[in-house]
């Protein structure tokens, strides 16, 4: 694999860091060890005693389990929207953050779905799902298409890493292993002509296909709730509200791993300021596309004033229950990005961060408020004497579920990182390219030059 | 202070109360009541329904427990012995008991006796009853459907004769129990006409059951008679419904779309597969 | 000559079976107390009778009632030709709470997850409140039905809608759908449990961990051309059972019919316009057979 000078170099640098581990790196990696040992616990109390050690009752059947379902679905679409359609478009500045895009998508993908399964009450049925599946529930809809999802995301990531692969093969490691589990997954891939075709031709087809693979992924999110007769819920706009929210939050979440491993790695000069000003408008413009769906949303429901929509709204609007976690995840955590980033003398790299972080954990609140408050408004009257049936508080072993799942994606993130350079190292050869389709166009101009040729001919000779 | 004397007698009066219900279990036996009943049910089989209950804080059933049937005239003649099941009844079969005396009324008289054990007291009932016989039958006149009940007993020398005034109740048989809609008193004949209630659903094919019924005659018992007729208004079966959103299998519009989304999408995904092969393939070509 | 009537056998359903429940308990409970002087060593268990009271049984007493329930895939299909709904006349509820306990003792429910619950109800601010006792409403269209992903809750074609706790995942998706919260979840281990029996979703016993639960109309006994246990457990005969097909319903003392009944009374189902098509009707609460009494402190409903 022949690299060019700027490649070579780059590839030196970043080999470099993935073979050692730094020390603020050790201590990361602890740390989130340390939180998924706490969730590995936490996961063994809940299968012994069952969900009794969860918050979740006969009422809030639900809880931030499926909270964290969602979230982690949602920011999964920093990869898939943001990387295919900055592909698609041929985006210049893409470069250097579509890997890190992709890498999201794939880790969040297998996260996300974990979550259903700590939700559901005998994981030991879960191949019930293959011999009596249903495919009128939403859930069936939301098995299949995370799975096609997943997959078609785990395809897109290696196809934008098969360059990489290469240049990694080709690079003489200390240790083999490396050598020898890149040169299996770069499948001979030399930068020949032929091969530059394929791959790209794949890639346009992947990052094609994953676009509408993502919002119909998330619209059935969106469906397990609509389908119900809940207010809150069952409402026409769900399934684009969700795919909006969606893409804010992945791309807050790619805005804060740009920052992360910029930071860590020291990539100030791939990652530019321009890079987040680019993101942060992305992100400002999904935030007021959000915060229009929000408005109609709850504007309907409030006008039309309906007894039981009007308790769940009561419950968001009255200073006593919700309503400091809906003015954070509604107002606050979409209104401030939006003003930061539109005023350009408050827009720099860690304002754009910041206010992304603010956005994403918005984004985790208003997921909250999405399910709880609903299930905690029943139609019939709730008349129980216990108040953890009429309240839902999440437990300790909840919260220990919550942070593993965190701590597990930055770690996968940051094992990933030692992997694969974070930043794709061999730029697509698209000059190489451009001359192929010169010398197809030429051999079609000339076939039709003889075409024309022989019908002229043909026409002397009628004549 | 005062309410700490308070406290003490109520707690002494508690002492005493319980001690003294302790004694009473001891040494008081239970009361039991014990009813009979003569059935004769659509079979013309004539039982003696006898019911056994024990008086606690109300009377329930006792079960398990040895009641006696004997045939009374001027001497008792026992006819059997016999445990109460669960809901406490001992039910004896009549038949052609030869033991039992039939006077020349046609009479029969029996009793019924519980011995009591060591915790409870005995109790015995008599009963006396008159064999008859119910029938049930169904005619049309013009488009006027009826239902006719002939009622007659048994002499003492098994001669039949109409009963007169005896009052019958009509019911339609349901799943769980048996609608009343007729009360009547039979004729000089021993006979009752009525209408049959048109409105009246049955099974699929209209098919439905008259229930005649004599209860708790002070001289006849109970008596019960059937007669199954499709005159009923047929219910139709309701046809379940296929490839609905809460059946097994999905609407089919639901089905091809999903087949044809996950098709489009799972064949790109092997084109690039193909695709990758391909690379692998095409390394030496320049 | 003439025998003195028995007034109680007048009222011919009710005492075939509503000492069903009472007597077994304490028929068993006196034999068990006859037979404790030969044998005083032996093994003795605690019972819940209908009524509430714990009695003491001895173990060799207790003469098991041979039931065979349906195996689940034969529970799947419903009772041919029939429709059951139930009849619920608000006139007549005072909160006496007798249908709960008998649902929880034919069901081993501890009191803290009823099938049944009896709901203080005020429609607005101006009207009288009154009590509504809430069983599943067994619905047409029911909606915990369509969502169920492995088809663990079924309708049947006599109306029913059953669980299959053998097939149930856990996920709880039936509960978040069901708009009246009629369905129960096994978040722990369940308790006071007969696990010798064979599981049937007819009888929902035994139950599961991680499983969902609710009230099935006892298949069983409609198996047995007998009335669910709450309707002959209810003291004022508020709550009637029947086939719909043969427009009948009893509450166990009287026979009506469906159809005069609704019309007579105005019977309606709960919340019509979800379109969940409920087999339970109410009649409201008109005429009331009790004045209303708030529920002493500390009942749960």
């Amino acid at each position: 694999m022949k690299l060019d000078q700027k490649s070579s170099k780059m590839l030196a640098y970043f080999t470099s860091q993935m073979v050692k581990i730094s020390k603020p790196g050790m201590v990361w990696l602890a740390i989130a060890f340390v939180f998924i040992l706490g969730g590995l616990y936490a996961l063994i109390v809940q299968i012994i005693e069952g969900h009794i050690v969860t918050g979740m009752r006969d009422n809030v059947v639900w809880g931030i389990f499926i909270a964290n379902f969602i979230f982690f679905i949602g920011i999964s679409y920093a990869g898939a929207l943001i990387s295919g359609i900055l592909h698609l478009l041929r985006v210049e500045w893409r470069t250097p953050i579509i890997r890190i895009a992709e890498i999201i998508t794939v880790i969040s993908t297998l996260i996300g779905p974990a979550y259903i399964l700590l939700c559901m009450g005998r994981l030991d049925r879960l191949h019930h799902l293959a011999l009596f599946g249903r495919i009128q529930s939403p859930i069936i809809w939301d098995v299949l298409a995370i799975t096609t999802y997943l997959i078609g995301s785990i395809i897109f990531l290696y196809l934008a890493s098969i360059r990489d692969l290469a240049a990694l093969r080709d690079y003489p490691f200390k240790s083999k292993w490396r050598n020898k589990v890149y040169k299996i997954l770069a499948v001979d891939f030399n930068g020949t002509p032929k091969q530059n075709r394929y791959l790209d031709r794949s890639l346009d087809i992947m990052s094609a296909i994953i676009i509408p693979l993502a919002v119909l992924v998330h619209s059935v999110l969106a469906w397990i709730f609509g389908m119900t007769l809940r207010p809150g819920w069952h409402s026409t706009i769900f399934a684009p509200y969700f795919v909006i929210a969606a893409v804010f939050s992945g791309t807050g979440v790619l805005i804060i791993a740009m920052w992360v491993f910029r930071k860590y790695y020291k990539l100030e000069s791939y990652i530019t300021k321009i890079h987040f000003n680019y993101l942060g408008i992305i992100l400002m413009i999904l935030g007021a596309l959000y915060a229009y769906f929000t408005f109609s949303e709850y504007l309907t429901s409030w006008y039309g004033s309906e007894t039981w929509e009007m308790e769940v709204l009561y419950k968001l609007f009255n200073p006593n229950e919700y309503w400091w976690w809906f003015f954070f995840a509604a107002i606050i955590g979409v209104v401030l990005p939006i003003i930061v980033i539109l005023i350009p003398k408050f827009r720099n790299i860690n304002s754009i961060t910041a206010v992304s972080a603010i956005a994403v954990l918005a984004l985790w609140v208003k997921r909250y408020l999405i399910i709880i408050p609903t299930l905690e408004a029943p139609l019939l009257p709730l008349q129980d004497m216990r108040p953890e049936y009429i309240h839902y508080t999440p437990t300790l072993i909840e919260w220990l579920l919550t942070f593993a799942g965190v701590a597990l994606f930055c770690m996968l993130f940051f094992l990933f990182s030692k992997f694969l350079p974070i930043l794709p190292v061999v730029k697509a050869d698209e000059g190489n390219y451009a001359q192929l389709r010169k010398t197809a166009m030429k051999r079609v101009i000339k076939r039709k030059v003889k075409e024309t040729e022989k019908k002229e001919s043909e026409k002397i000779k009628d004549l | 202070m005062k309410s700490l004397y308070k406290h003490i007698l109520i707690i002494g009066l508690v002492v005493i109360i319980a001690a003294g219900n302790v004694f009473a279990q001891k040494n008081k036996k239970k009361t039991t009541r014990i009813s009979v009943e003569y059935v004769k049910d659509h079979n013309k089989t004539e039982t003696l329904v006898a019911k056994l209950r024990v008086k606690e804080k109300r009377y329930i059933s006792l079960n398990d427990a040895i009641v006696k049937f004997y045939s009374v005239s001027d001497t008792s003649v026992l006819l059997d012995k016999i445990r109460t099941n669960k809901d406490g009844e001992a039910i004896f079969v009549i038949g052609d008991n030869p033991k039992i005396f039939k006077d020349s009324l046609g009479f029969m008289a029996f009793e019924v006796e519980y011995d009591g054990s060591t915790s409870l007291k005995g109790s015995n009932k008599k009963i006396a009853v008159k064999q008859s016989n119910l029938e049930v039958s169904f005619f049309q006149k013009d488009t006027i459907k009826f239902i006719e009940v002939e009622a007659n007993e048994i002499g003492g020398n098994n001669q039949t004769s109409p009963v007169k005034g005896l009052k019958v109740l009509f019911y339609v048989k349901g799943t769980f129990s048996l609608f009343n809609f007729a009360k009547e008193k039979t004729d000089n004949k021993g006979k009752i006409k009525i209408e049959f209630p048109v409105t009246m659903p049955g099974d699929t094919n209209g098919e439905l059951t008259i229930v005649a019924k004599v209860e708790e005659d002070d001289i006849y018992g109970t008596v019960e008679s059937m007669g199954e007729i499709n005159w009923g208004i047929p219910v139709p079966l309701v046809k379940e419904k296929q490839r609905g959103l809460g059946d097994t299998d999905a609407p089919l519009w639901m089905v091809y779309t999903l087949i044809t989304l996950l098709s489009a999408v799972w064949f790109h995904y092997l084109y690039v597969i193909f695709m990758i092969i391909k690379i692998k393939l095409a390394k030496r070509s320049f | 000559m003439a025998n003195k009537k028995n007034k109680h056998s007048r009222r011919q359903f009710f005492s075939k079976t509503v000492p069903v429940a009472i007597g077994t308990i304490g028929g068993v409970g006196l034999v068990a107390q006859s037979c404790q002087q030969a044998n005083n060593d032996e093994e003795k268990i605690s019972l819940l009778s209908a009524d509430g009271q714990l009695v003491e049984v001895n173990k060799s007493a207790l003469t098991k009632v041979p039931y065979k329930p349906v195996p689940p895939d034969e529970a799947r299909k419903g009772i041919p030709g029939k429709h059951f709904v139930m009849v619920v006349d608000l006139a007549r509820c005072r909160n006496a709470r007798k249908c709960v306990k008998s649902c929880d003792h034919h069901h081993q429910l501890t009191p803290d997850r009823p099938f049944i619950k009896v709901l203080r109800m005020q429609d607005n601010k101006t009207s009288a409140p009154y009590w509504m006792p809430k069983k599943c409403f067994h619905c047409d269209n029911p909606p915990c039905v369509k969502v169920c992903p492995v088809g663990a809750t079924y309708k049947r074609s006599d109306g029913l809608v059953l669980i299959d706790n053998e097939r149930c995942i856990g996920c709880r998706f039936c509960m978040a759908a069901c708009p009246y919260s009629a369905r129960v979840f096994n978040w722990g281990e369940p308790k006071h449990q007969d696990g010798d029996r064979p599981y049937s979703p007819e009888t929902s016993i035994p139950s599961q961990v991680g499983t969902v639960e609710k009230c099935d109309f006892c298949p069983d006994m409609l198996r047995q051309n007998k009335v669910p246990h709450c309707i002959t457990a209810c003291p004022n005969g508020a709550l009637y059972f029947g086939d719909r097909n043969a427009d009948s319903v009893t509450n166990g003392s009287e026979t009506v019919r469906l159809s005069t009944l609704l019309k007579d009374k105005a019977g309606y189902r709960y919340h019509e316009e979800l379109g969940t098509e409920p087999n339970v009707y109410y009649l409201p609460p008109v005429d009331r057979s009790f004045p209303f009494k708030e529920a002493p402190e500390g009942q749960p409903s």
